[in-house]
Formats: C-alpha cells, structure tokens, sequence
C-alpha cells in the first residue's frame, strides 16, 4: 500500500498476529487503556471485519455506526468514534452485516487508510482480524508499529509466522511496484526452480543482488520490524519461546525483531470478561497488568523485555 | 582485537557489542538449543528450511561463541572469570557418556563448571536444600519420584548435560536405596 503523507503527528499501531483468539483486542484495549491514563487521546479502530468485539471487551454496547457505515456512505471517520466509557479513549467499531471483507473496494480501502491517518488523536490503535487476507495484510503494514501477538503454542506460532511472511511479501511487493517494477517479484517466485529460491529470504536475496531493486528494498525494509508480544504464558520456558522466535526471524527470514514483552496466564482475564468489565481497571494488582504496562512502555520506547534468565 | 571488530560474531549471538561474559554464555546456550532442537519455536517452519541451513547457523554460533571467548579473555579489563577458563576438554571427561551421574557425580561437573548451587536453585526455582540432598544423595529426605526426576532434568539441562541420562543414573541408585530400605523396614 502506498504511504499517504501524514500531517499529523499521531502514532498508528496494528495489532495482529494471524491466528484468532490469541488475545488481539483484549490486548489492544488493555494498551489503550494504559496510554489513554497516561494522558494521551486514543481510538481504538476495530478492523475484525464480520468478527468484531473490542466494544464486548470494553464492556460497552455494540455501537450504532460501524465502518459499514463509513463504506457505504460518506460518513467521515472520525463521526463513528464512540466513547469507551474509559477516558480520552474512543472506539470505532468494524462490525459489518452487509459486507464481507472480499467485497471491500481497493479504493474503498485506500479512503479508510487516509482517513486513519487523518484522525485527530495520538495514538491509533488498530485491532485486525484473523487470517491473512490481502486487507488485513495492507492495514498492518500502513502501521507505524506493528504488533504480532502470539501465544506459545504451536499453532498460533505457525499462523504467526504465516501472517509475517505474507505481509513481508506483500511489502516487497507493493514497494517495487511503486517504483515501477510490476512483475519482477511474481516472475521470480514463480520460477524459483531456476533461480534456486527456496524461500521468502532466498527470493529477498536475490532481489538485493540487482543494484537498482537492491537499493530499493534496503530503503523500503529498513523499517520492516515486528514488536512481539507473547500472550497467554504459564511457564518460564514459555517465555523463551519469544525470545526463539525473535532469533529465528532474523536468522530464517531475515526480519527485524523486537521481543517487547509477554503476558501471563490468567483466569482474571476471563473473569473480567465474563462480568463484561475493563481489565485494566478492575484488576489494577494483576500481574497482567503489570506486564501490559511495561510491554507499552517498551514499545513507545522502542526497548526491549528485560528477560528474567530460566 | 577489539569488539569493533567482532561486531559480526556478537551480532550472531543476538548481542550487542557490550555484552558480558555471563550474556555471551547465556545466548550460546540458548541458540544452541533452539537450533539443534525441534522446538516449537522452529517447528512450523521446518519443511521450508533444510537441515543444512540449520547446520550453517549452528556452525555460525559455534564460531561466534568460541571467537568471543578469546576476546573476552584477552580484555585486560574484566578480571577473567572462572567459568571461562573451563576447556570444552576438561569437561568431555565429565559429559562422557560413561560417566555415572550419582550426586557427588553431578557436584563434580557442577564444581568445574564454576557454577553455584545458589545460582541453579534461582534459575530452576528447586529449594537450596533439595540441591543439596541431591548432590549428597540424601534419599530419605528427596521428593517422591516423580518430582524428583523432574528437579534433576531441570538441574541437568542448567548444567547443559543430558537430562535423560542424569535422570537414569540416578533414578537407578535412587530406587537401589529404596529396595534396600523397605527390605530393612520388613
């Protein structure tokens, strides 16, 4: 997707991750209740198309408005915000009756990134759906961060790593393209037998061996990093396993890393969401909370967890 | 010699060019693992990656870690710790499979390899008493079996070696004690 200039100065962070139920929104609430206390303007922006439910982790009801709304009519963005009941935190929600998210128009999408960056508030936080599909791809890489959770479990781990890779593909994609070379990535994949490519990294490779796409790909990906959030952990042997993953995307995939935080196990989480409660407020000594706080401190900082040695 | 120009090796060892002794070892460790095991980690991505791509990375950390070794020997600065002046050859002995791993075994690999009982009971969360029981083979004070193999796996993989075969040593002269001990009892 093509980078609109930004005008204003708030952050864009996506939330995504691949496989569904890891803990997307009840993490991404849970960081936007943690910036919005820290003073600062927050919408949360509920992309789970056809699967919505950040408003039922917040404890609110189904908002009116939805993006339906905002793709069917010509409704500005920023008039289906909601309060959350949390202050300086805001919603909007993406739940869709009518449309499925292979019938979201191309130029649709491009108005709803454009109006995303346009929203007047600090901090963005987008909550993507499961799956990899090409929509989903797109708005996590408009993301000034991008977020990947994942529980240490091999099936989400597996989903993860699909979901990476295809965004990573579809960056190198859509950065040649902007610079007018169409068919070079597909031309290559498709006849990777000849030019020995067995992988994503092996293809990225070669492509940096021409000097003109080289140049290209070394400016678009320099900013290609994936923040790491490991949910769901139960043991100290769990929380290696983000520290794993982090070494192989680098060394596999050749993807920049950084492993900001992990979040334990526990039944409060489920709990609070039963009784339809915010989490952060309700559970203030829980150790999940402790850890989401210090998870968004790293990721404005740009740190990384300090790993306890197991 | 300088770190400067081992930026590459710290690099492979996912460090940054300031690390510690104490870091170094901690990374190679755990690469080392994550890379010649079949974790869950490296799993879902197997069938794309051969196992010579494996060996190359495994190979990489060796060779980081062993170049890293010599620079840190060699900094004036840092008084030389004790675990960096164990040779992988004074150990083969110990990590020999013919060794028995009996408690006083075990303290004996522990001992050269510098490595405290304070230090393992922080990391594996087994009470400091229980290490020592272990090491001294107090059996009448361990834990039920179950339990027990699992405190040794834990205590095996902090030192690096085998856990299964620490766990069979010395499950072996465990359960010897206890047969000879409800003979006595009857």
């Amino acid at each position: 997707m093509e980078r609109v200039n930004r005008d204003k100065e708030g952050k864009i962070w996506a939330i995504g991750g691949g496989k569904g139920g890891t803990g997307k929104s009840f993490i991404t609430s849970s960081i936007g209740t943690y910036l919005a206390g820290k003073g600062n303007k927050v919408v949360l922006i509920d992309v789970d198309i056809g699967g919505a439910n950040l408003h039922t982790i917040l404890g609110i009801k189904r908002p009116r408005k939805s993006l339906t709304d905002f793709f069917e009519t010509k409704l500005p963005l920023y008039q289906l915000t909601v309060k959350t009941g949390i202050e300086d935190m805001y919603l909007i929600t993406g739940d869709i009756h009518s449309l499925s998210s292979d019938n979201i128009k191309f130029f649709q999408k491009l108005r709803l990134f454009r109006h995303i960056m346009k929203l007047n508030t600090q901090y963005a936080l987008i909550d993507l759906g499961s799956g990899s599909h090409t929509n989903t791809i797109d708005t996590f890489l408009i993301a000034d961060k991008m977020i990947a959770v994942v529980e240490p479990e091999i099936l989400s781990i597996e989903n993860m790593y699909h979901f990476i890779k295809n965004a990573l593909f579809r960056k190198v994609k859509v950065s040649l393209r902007a610079h007018g070379f169409r068919e070079i990535v597909d031309h290559m994949w498709m006849s990777r037998k000849r030019y020995k490519i067995k992988n994503l990294k092996d293809l990225i490779d070669s492509l940096k061996g021409f000097s003109y796409i080289g140049d290209i790909l070394a400016e678009e990906l320099s900013d290609f990093t994936i923040y790491l959030i490991l949910n769901k952990v139960r043991t100290g042997q769990d929380i290696l396993v983000g520290s794993s993953i982090k070494s192989i995307f680098m060394k596999y995939l050749g993807i920049e890393c950084q492993f900001v935080g992990y979040i334990e196990h526990d039944d409060s989480v489920w709990r609070s969401m039963r009784r339809r409660q915010p989490f952060m407020l309700n559970y203030a000594s829980s150790p999940c909370t402790k850890e989401i706080e210090t998870s968004t401190e790293n990721l404005i900082k740009g740190n990384e967890i300090k790993l306890p040695r197991v | 010699m300088s770190r400067e120009d081992h930026k590459y090796y710290f690099e492979v060892l996912e460090l940054s060019p300031d690390a510690t002794l104490s870091e170094i070892e901690y990374a190679y460790h755990h690469l080392k693992r994550l890379y010649s095991t079949d974790s869950i980690a490296i799993a879902p991505l197997a069938e794309e990656f051969s196992g010579k791509g494996k060996k190359k990375i495994l190979e990489q950390i060796e060779e980081a870690y062993t170049r890293l070794k010599i620079l840190l020997k060699n900094e004036q600065s840092i008084p030389p710790q004790k675990k960096s002046s164990v040779s992988k050859d004074d150990l083969k002995s110990e990590k020999d499979d013919s060794i028995l791993f009996s408690g006083p075994g075990l303290r004996r690999v522990r001992e050269k390899l510098a490595i405290g009982l304070y230090e393992i009971s922080l990391s594996t969360k087994i009470r400091l008493e229980l290490l020592e029981n272990i090491e001294h083979e107090r059996f009448e004070l361990l834990p039920q079996e179950v339990y027990l193999k699992q405190h040794l796996r834990n205590y095996a993989s902090y030192l690096s070696l085998v856990p299964k075969k620490v766990v069979d040593d010395y499950i072996e002269r465990y359960r010897a004690w206890k047969s000879r001990d409800e003979d006595n009892t009857y």
